[in-house]
């Protein structure tokens, strides 16, 4: 299997859009998540993000606290993070994303060889800003998981430029001023400076982004701004709610690659 | 100023966030050497928050006590009923100051949501306070006293649905809001430069202590207390005071007898990252925050100021833990013996301070902050009774 990292430089050498969608950890759903990886797989997934639960998401809307609630109420623990991520990465490059807490609860010297053994190539931490990053890069290097850092609208362009050259395998450029949620931002914030200044900075380095990518439209907005892919999270699992299974990923993926690829030719 | 104490503080937050807590800082280190910025806190300090407060000497609570005398930093008698003005006062200036039109703030008890909607008000600030639907049941009166104030209450239904489920709402909002908005955070907890700049606000409580204390008795204190939630008033309290002798005594609330950890993050959680802080948090094997029970809505909170958890480990500060019902005596004594309703923060202080004396011999002295008033809890303490 390839790492993320791979994958998305090898879309980005192919002028692929990468399509990387997110599935929260759940007990609840561990004995049907090889069929929904897989028909992400199917839909042009080229990574897949698998979201760890936690009781207190701070970046996060409506939709994934709800999933992160359901998930936490089923049981989810660090046990399922690790079998999830051992199906996953069997079908799809497979990173994980958690807020800082659980992993440094179970401390880096378990949490993170637990799940570069499963199979995980790379790491995102929402509430990792980069100032405190530095203990995290240099524990994640030493298990071969690629720390994804986070740029956002407002950040300075010099800071931007340290952010793309500090993250490894992709950097997520979060697409607006907002929680995570398909619900409309008030604005469109136009994101190509900040493209252009991570891709002038580390030019080697696939820019993604996420937040609010939810339907052909979102996505290919993304692209014009310049990014190599996007992330779409809370339309899936806004629509796993009621069901979570392999026909939801295509209806919500299936259009969105669609768009992509019509970008991409 | 520190962006860590000891190992402890920090920044956690998302990017979006950064931009906003470097102008915050940025802001705050231009304010504090202005002189009009200061001069027009100290003027507001005197003639809106009614400062200096007094340092009371509780005769009546030290005779039943008969050992120590027990002093009150009479925090309770601020503006607002608590010390929380002290901060939203500092912290509202410094928003106009940055041009944002918006404050909003989260709010447990109550009593800072009132206080940020009091400086909200004097400076034509819009605001909006967060507040968890438990806390908005036990501490009704706070809630309509915000609105009367012209600010708007947003119930957080998310979590158990207080403190710090209306921290993780206001984060949101701010999130969202961060170009427009200052956050007036409540407490010495948050990201830098939050725990620095409210426990700066707050120390005007431990340098009046000191002059008062001096004036009174000719000498500072041998002990100093103060509860803890997220620990500001005790911060305010220890923080000016940290480079003399006088001993500390943060005060925790333990919950109800013989249930769980209360909502002591000190005494029974251990060091992880909640709300852009390390610090010490209550948490399970895994991680997940854990919930909370107090009796008094502003201590019930799964984690602490930075700061606090390095005066823990450094051992400048000792921090325990007190129960329900014995907060409540504590409660009642000051009612009974000195003519005061105490809030239920500070009556975890008192019913502490109170043992301390016991142990002490009568030329010692013991200042505890009355960090607020009882109003807010009559309901509370009076529904306890009836038990």
């Amino acid at each position: 299997m390839l790492r993320v990292a791979e994958a998305l430089s090898l879309a980005r050498s192919q002028e692929r859009a990468a399509l990387v969608p997110y599935v929260m950890v759940d007990r609840g759903r561990t004995r049907r998540l090889r069929s929904v990886v897989q028909a992400a797989l199917e839909a042009g997934a080229s990574a897949l993000e698998l979201g760890f639960p936690f009781s207190d998401p701070i970046a996060d809307g409506p939709i994934l606290q709800a999933t992160a609630d359901r998930a936490l109420s089923n049981g989810t623990d660090w046990s399922d993070l690790v079998e999830s991520v051992e199906i996953a990465s069997g079908i799809l490059p497979t990173a994980v994303m958690s807020y800082a807490n659980p992993f440094w609860r179970h401390g880096f010297d378990h949490s993170l060889p637990s799940i570069a053994r499963a199979g995980a190539s790379g790491l995102i931490v929402p509430d990792l800003s980069l100032e405190e990053a530095r203990p995290w890069i240099a524990a994640t290097g030493r298990h071969s998981i690629d720390l994804v850092l986070l740029g956002a609208p407002g950040v300075s362009e010099t800071r931007t430029v340290r952010l793309a050259r500090a993250t490894r395998g992709f950097l997520y450029l979060v697409a607006r001023y907002g929680t995570t949620g398909t619900a409309l931002s008030a604005e469109r914030i136009d994101l190509t400076p900040i493209v252009r200044t991570a891709h002038r900075a580390a030019p080697r380095t696939p820019v993604l982004i996420g937040f609010g990518i939810k339907d052909p439209a979102t996505a290919a907005q993304a692209l014009a701004y310049g990014a190599d892919g996007v992330i779409v999270a809370s339309a899936l699992e806004e629509r796993f709610v009621r069901s979570f299974a392999p026909a939801t990923v295509r209806r919500v993926l299936g259009p969105i690659a669609r768009a992509l690829r019509a970008r991409g030719a | 100023m520190p962006r860590r104490f000891g190992p402890y503080g920090g920044a956690f937050v998302p990017e979006t966030l950064v931009p906003a807590l470097s102008e915050l800082e940025r802001e705050w280190r231009a304010a504090r050497r202005d002189p009009t910025f200061r001069a027009e806190l100290r003027r507001l300090s005197r003639t809106l928050a009614g400062r200096p407060t007094p340092l009371y000497f509780a005769r009546r609570l030290t005779e039943r006590a008969r050992g120590a005398q027990i002093w009150l930093k009479r925090e309770d008698l601020v503006h607002g009923g608590a010390h929380k003005f002290n901060n939203a006062l500092g912290q509202g200036l410094l928003a106009k100051r940055m041009g944002k039109p918006r404050l909003i703030a989260e709010t447990g008890a109550g009593q800072h949501g009132v206080a940020t909607a009091m400086i909200g008000a004097a400076l034509g600030l819009e605001t909006e306070v967060y507040m968890g639907e438990v806390d908005m049941e036990r501490q009704r009166p706070n809630v309509l006293r915000m609105e009367l104030l012209g600010a708007k209450v947003r119930p957080v239904t998310s979590g158990q649905r207080t403190l710090k489920d209306a921290i993780n709402a206001a984060l949101r909002d701010w999130i969202s809001s961060v170009r427009t908005t200052h956050y007036l955070l409540g407490s010495a907890v948050g990201p830098h430069p939050f725990p620095s700049i409210v426990a700066e606000f707050q120390s005007v409580i431990g340098r009046e202590i000191a002059v008062q204390s001096r004036a009174a008795f000719g000498r500072l204190p041998d002990l100093a207390v103060a509860c803890v939630g997220g620990g500001s008033n005790a911060i305010g309290t220890f923080h000016p005071l940290r480079r003399t002798e006088v001993e500390f005594l943060g005060v925790e609330a333990g919950g109800a007898r013989l249930r769980g950890a209360g909502a002591a993050s000190l005494s029974h959680g251990r060091p992880g990252i909640l709300h852009g802080a390390y610090s010490y948090v209550l948490q399970d094997r895994e991680g997940q925050i854990s919930e909370t029970e107090s009796i008094s809505a502003g201590l019930d909170y799964a984690g602490v100021g930075p700061e606090h958890a390095w005066l823990k480990d450094s051992g400048r500060a000792r921090y325990i833990a007190v129960h329900d019902d014995d907060a409540l005596r504590a409660f009642h004594w000051l009612a009974r013996d000195e003519g005061i309703l105490p809030a239920l923060e500070p009556a975890h202080a008192l019913f502490a301070a109170v043992a301390e004396a016991r142990r002490r011999p009568p030329h010692q002295r013991i200042v505890v902050t009355l960090s607020g008033r009882g109003d807010k809890d009559l309901e509370v303490v009076g529904r306890a009774a009836r038990r």
